[in-house]
């Protein structure tokens, strides 16, 4: 049998396993929300309340067999209803109370921060605005919703106390809270009660209760099984048309798309994680374009950009503009230097033709190590920037919203479901990716691909070889300035000192992952490799923590991908021959 | 033939190296360190990494430019160093278990940098770069992932409870581990060692000569130095400078023996092939050499030796860092090279030692010069960072640039 035949074969095996791992999903989800279900879940409920009040009376716990009558599951219900009842309202009336508070306290942490920087001490990297509850008071509605939940309660206790003679009222009322939070939580689902009953419980499952229980996760195999099918049967078109690496990488995300639902990780959440992350690092990706274009393959020197576009930022942050002011002219400054390294830059670069990768690598370097004395030596006066104590700026600085935090993450954005939607950031990298498409239909830009594609071709032709590289390498580095500004807009913080030098190999690896070669790109190849090289770090970090927890996978993950992504370029650039 | 003495062409050629002799002196002014501690830590470091910056030559002959992947060496020498402190064998015995067991690991790793490197020809040094930083993630997936998860590790200190992996830091100075093993074995204070060494050379020479290996002037210039050298020492002076020095002769040895060696191979078989694969593959290729084949074992020879080379700076420091000390070794090691007058075409043993000397000088010193003079040792940091990429982006600017000149030149003939 030729291999051709035995992939067919598996490819079919796989397909009809997929269809019976269909059959029984979809068979068994419905089930959920039947009879069949609430009876699956009314069984390991009452275990889980027979263990529960066993475990505060101090007492072995009864036999579920004898203890499990009608009367215990009548009360049972109806507190459940109680409960379930007064939880809503409660939470309800506690969202709305958060929501009218929020901008308080946002401006409340921002003034905590505001002071923490001028005590000297480091804004933690990652926060989130947390609203003070002490002053909620709940609405009559909920008052009385929860007398009526106490009702409910005194009976299922007294039918409890039937079962445990010493689980009298004071210990009743400890074990409340725990009870509550056993029987009900917000946005709970067939899953997460099944999962916290047999925990709790500690309960035997039987085969029904499960293929209920992870019906889901089988209709999900029988797509993972479908699309492994599809490999198998398209894997020749697929790598010959994508290439091998590609292939890998999307087959990993879609690895990953997988492995979130099974560990039952919101995958909205991740995938508009993703799209904000794909947002913020695509200007920089696209940065590579013009570079690519203009024959001098991909521009690691990146950070001579991005240094310009920070020190736009600096200032935005030291003359105190606030807003879209702040924002477009730290753009207008970054850009304006950009402008002018990246012409030097480019002098440099079209004295080395045909060596550019290794020099472009370690001029960038050496500018960001340059610019490690700069940050420390410049006379910034803001104490944002500054060290209040020492000598010269922060590490990382944070933006609040005086300057441009989030200000493309928040313009006009919105939500479906879990997934938000940032309008703002999705609309600036779509206009920069056109006029960047569009200056490559220009009579220049077609000139420049041109240079890119043969220089020696573009002579004969009467194009200045050298100033279409001027060209293709001053926009690259204006990009990269830009890029650094949208960037930092959406993480929330300027990174100085040593942070910007590997972000030239990051971008550069983006753009080959989409399918970009050292000399051949396009606009799309910007967008795809983006998104597969945000998506697969963004998915893989809390998959990576289900797995192992507590581990730094993720960082590992991106080094090796960025880097072999890199290498596997380096290799196909030529130099296969043995002289 | 006379030689023309060309002031500017020296210059010319030599720019980096004066540059950097200029700045030391600058540095030695404005640092306030005693000539005397400056000597000692120069020794010091000079023990620790000149075997790294030897350890470059033979690609930078065969053509490939710095081996910048030397830093997967540098992984294989820890490997083979955690599973000797895991086995417990300490002292010059682990040390020597530790060098045997980095040759299979280092070769290997080799023959794949190698055979990768084959695979971009031109772009070798970024490619090993890039590698270096590739190896890391796999390196972190071993010591995070394997040792101490899959593989249990039992030595104390080796993994810490409720974090995953191996520790941050490995230390050598427990009886289990090699702090000092070769430069502990026999150690002088300086003037001993300067005598020793003297009259080794001008023993070694005059055997030479009987040989008819040599000529007659060569040994009397050697003679008379190693005598100036003997006679300089005797003033008080210049004796109060060296008086912190304390040489391990053992680690000096291995360096010289290392500069033998590259001496050595150049005049075999191999060594002939390894240069002129370096000056022009096609030529090599004409005349039947396996250009591949040739590359691929002088990358492998780099990578063992750098293995060696990491093992012996960290028998000196005493520990390492699991997850960072080998990140910095090619970096420094190729500024070093460069800065003694080396080329990503041409390199040396003498090239190899002055640049080494030159550019930890510059190291001792930076950080207390740059407190001095601006207020702030983080400046001196920062520079001394600098000043090794930079000299790594200048020398690769030169390089590229007087190829351009050369085959502009050749045109200009042609036409």
């Amino acid at each position: 049998m030729t291999n051709n035949k035995i992939r067919k074969m598996l490819a079919i095996v796989a397909c009809v396993l997929a269809l019976v791992l269909f059959a029984v999903g979809l068979i068994n989800l419905p089930k959920r929300g039947s009879e069949s279900g609430l009876k699956v879940l009314e069984n390991y409920r009452i275990q889980a309340i027979l263990k529960h009040a066993a475990d505060a009376a101090g007492e072995t716990p009864a036999a579920y067999a004898e203890k499990d009558t009608p009367a215990l599951r009548t009360v049972t219900a109806s507190y459940m209803d109680a409960l379930s009842e007064f939880e809503r309202l409660d939470n309800e009336a506690r969202e709305r109370y958060r929501e009218e508070h929020y901008a308080e306290a946002e401006a409340a942490l921002e003034e905590k921060h505001r002071k923490m920087s001028e005590a000297g001490q480091d804004i933690p990297d990652n926060y989130t605005v947390e609203v003070d509850m002490s002053g909620y008071e709940a609405p009559a509605e909920v008052k009385a919703a929860e007398v009526k939940e106490g009702e409910a309660y005194d009976v299922l206790r007294n039918a409890l106390a039937a079962i445990y003679p010493s689980l009298d009222a004071e210990k009743g009322e400890a074990m409340r809270d725990g009870f509550r939070k056993m029987l009900y939580q917000p946005d709970d689902g067939f899953a997460e009660q099944y999962d916290r009953y047999r925990e709790v419980s500690g309960a035997k499952g039987t085969f029904s209760a499960f293929l209920i229980r992870h019906a889901d996760d089988i209709v999900f195999a029988g797509f993972a099984l479908l699309v492994v099918a599809a490999m198998l049967l398209y894997s020749e078109w697929l790598v010959k048309k994508l290439g091998i690496p590609r292939v890998i990488i999307g087959l990993f995300f879609i690895l990953l798309c997988f492995m979130t639902l099974w560990c039952d990780l919101s995958l909205p959440t991740l995938l508009s994680n993703t799209v904000v992350r794909m947002g913020m690092n695509a200007v920089m990706v696209l940065a590579m374009v013009p570079g690519i274009q203009c024959g001098i393959s991909l521009n690691l020197g990146l950070p001579i950009g991005l240094v310009a576009g920070l020190i736009g930022g600096l200032l935005t942050i030291e003359f105190g503009i606030p807003g879209w002011g702040g924002f477009l002219f730290a753009i207008a400054v970054g850009v304006a230097i950009a402008a002018v390294c990246g012409y030097l830059y480019a002098q440099l670069l079209n004295r080395l033709k045909g060596e550019e990768m290794s020099v472009t690598t370690y001029v960038g370097f050496s500018i960001v190590s340059l610019m490690c004395i700069a940050w420390l030596v410049l006379p910034f006066t803001s104490l944002k920037l500054r060290w209040p104590l020492g000598t010269g700026l922060r590490n990382t600085i944070g933006l609040d919203s005086g300057n441009f935090r989030h200000i493309l993450n928040n313009f006009a954005s919105f939500k479906i479901g879990k997934f938000v939607v940032p309008t703002g950031l999705l609309l600036f990298m779509i206009l920069s990716c056109f006029l960047v498409w569009l200056f490559s239909r220009s009579k220049t830009g077609v000139a420049m691909q041109a240079v890119g594609n043969n220089p020696r071709f573009a002579e004969a032709a009467g194009i200045n070889v050298n100033k279409m590289r001027i060209i293709g390498t001053v926009l690259s580095t204006v990009l990269g300035a830009v890029g650094i500004l949208v960037y930092s807009q959406s993480y929330g913080f300027m990174q100085l000192y040593t942070a910007p030098r590997q972000m030239g190999f990051i971008a550069a690896s983006a753009i080959l992952i989409g399918g970009a070669t050292t000399s051949r790109c396009k606009i799309s190849h910007v967008l795809i490799g983006t998104f597969l090289f945000q998506g697969v770090l963004t998915l893989g970090m809390p998959v990576a923590n289900v797995l192992v927890p507590g581990s730094t996978i993720s960082e590992t993950l991106r080094i090796l991908i960025s880097n072999g992504i890199i290498l596997y370029a380096l290799t196909k650039s030529g130099g296969a021959s043995r002289a | 033939m006379r030689k023309e003495f060309d002031f500017r062409s020296i210059l010319r050629n030599n720019a980096v190296t004066i540059m950097f002799v200029v700045l030391c002196i600058i540095c030695l002014c404005y640092s306030g360190q005693t000539v005397a501690y400056v000597m000692f830590e120069l020794f010091g470091r000079l023990s620790r990494n000149a075997f790294l910056v030897l350890a470059l030559i033979l690609p930078i002959v065969a053509g490939m430019g710095i081996n910048f992947a030397m830093t997967i060496g540098a992984m294989a020498a820890q490997i083979a160093a955690l599973w000797v402190v895991e086995w417990g064998v300490g002292g010059l015995g682990g040390f020597g278990v530790a060098a045997l067991m980095t040759v299979p690991i280092a070769a290997f790793f080799g023959f794949l940098i190698g055979k990768l490197q084959n695979k971009m020809k031109g772009q070798e040094m970024i490619g090993g770069l890039i590698l270096g930083y590739f190896a890391n993630g796999l390196y972190q997936l071993l010591f995070l992932f394997v040792f101490g998860n899959l593989i249990p590790l039992k030595a104390p200190g080796l993994v810490i409870k409720g974090s995953t992996g191996v520790a941050n830091t490995i230390d050598l100075s427990t009886e289990r581990g090699f702090k000092y093993a070769l430069d502990g074995i026999w150690r002088l204070p300086f003037g001993t060692a300067l005598y020793i060494v003297c009259g080794a050379l001008v023993v070694a020479m005059a055997v030479m000569f009987i040989l008819k290996k040599i000529k007659l002037n060569k040994l009397i210039i050697t003679a008379v130095a190693a005598a100036a050298a003997c006679l300089l020492y005797q003033i008080p002076a210049v004796a109060k400078l060296f008086s912190m020095v304390n040489i391990p002769m053992v680690t000096f040895m291995v360096v010289g023996l290392l500069c033998l060696f590259n001496v050595g191979i150049m005049k075999t078989r191999l060594g002939q092939q390894f240069r002129a694969v370096g000056q022009n593959r096609t030529v090599a290729n004409a005349s039947g050499i396996n250009v591949d084949r040739t590359r691929l074992i002088a990358v492998m020879i780099s990578t063992v030796l750098a293995g060696w080379g990491q093992l012996i700076f960290v028998q000196n420091m005493g520990s390492f860092q699991t997850y960072g000390a080998h990140e910095q070794v090619g970096l420094y090691a190729g500024a070093a090279i460069l800065v003694g007058g080396a080329s990503i075409r041409k390199a040396n043993n003498k090239q190899a030692i002055l640049g080494c000397i030159l550019f930890h000088l510059l190291f001792i010193m930076a950080p207390s010069a740059g407190k001095n003079l601006f207020g702030d040792a983080a400046i001196g940091e920062y520079f001394r960072v600098f000043i090794s990429y930079g000299v790594i982006a200048l020398a690769l600017v030169m390089h590229a640039w007087s190829g351009i000149q050369k085959r502009k030149k050749a045109k200009a003939a042609a036409e």
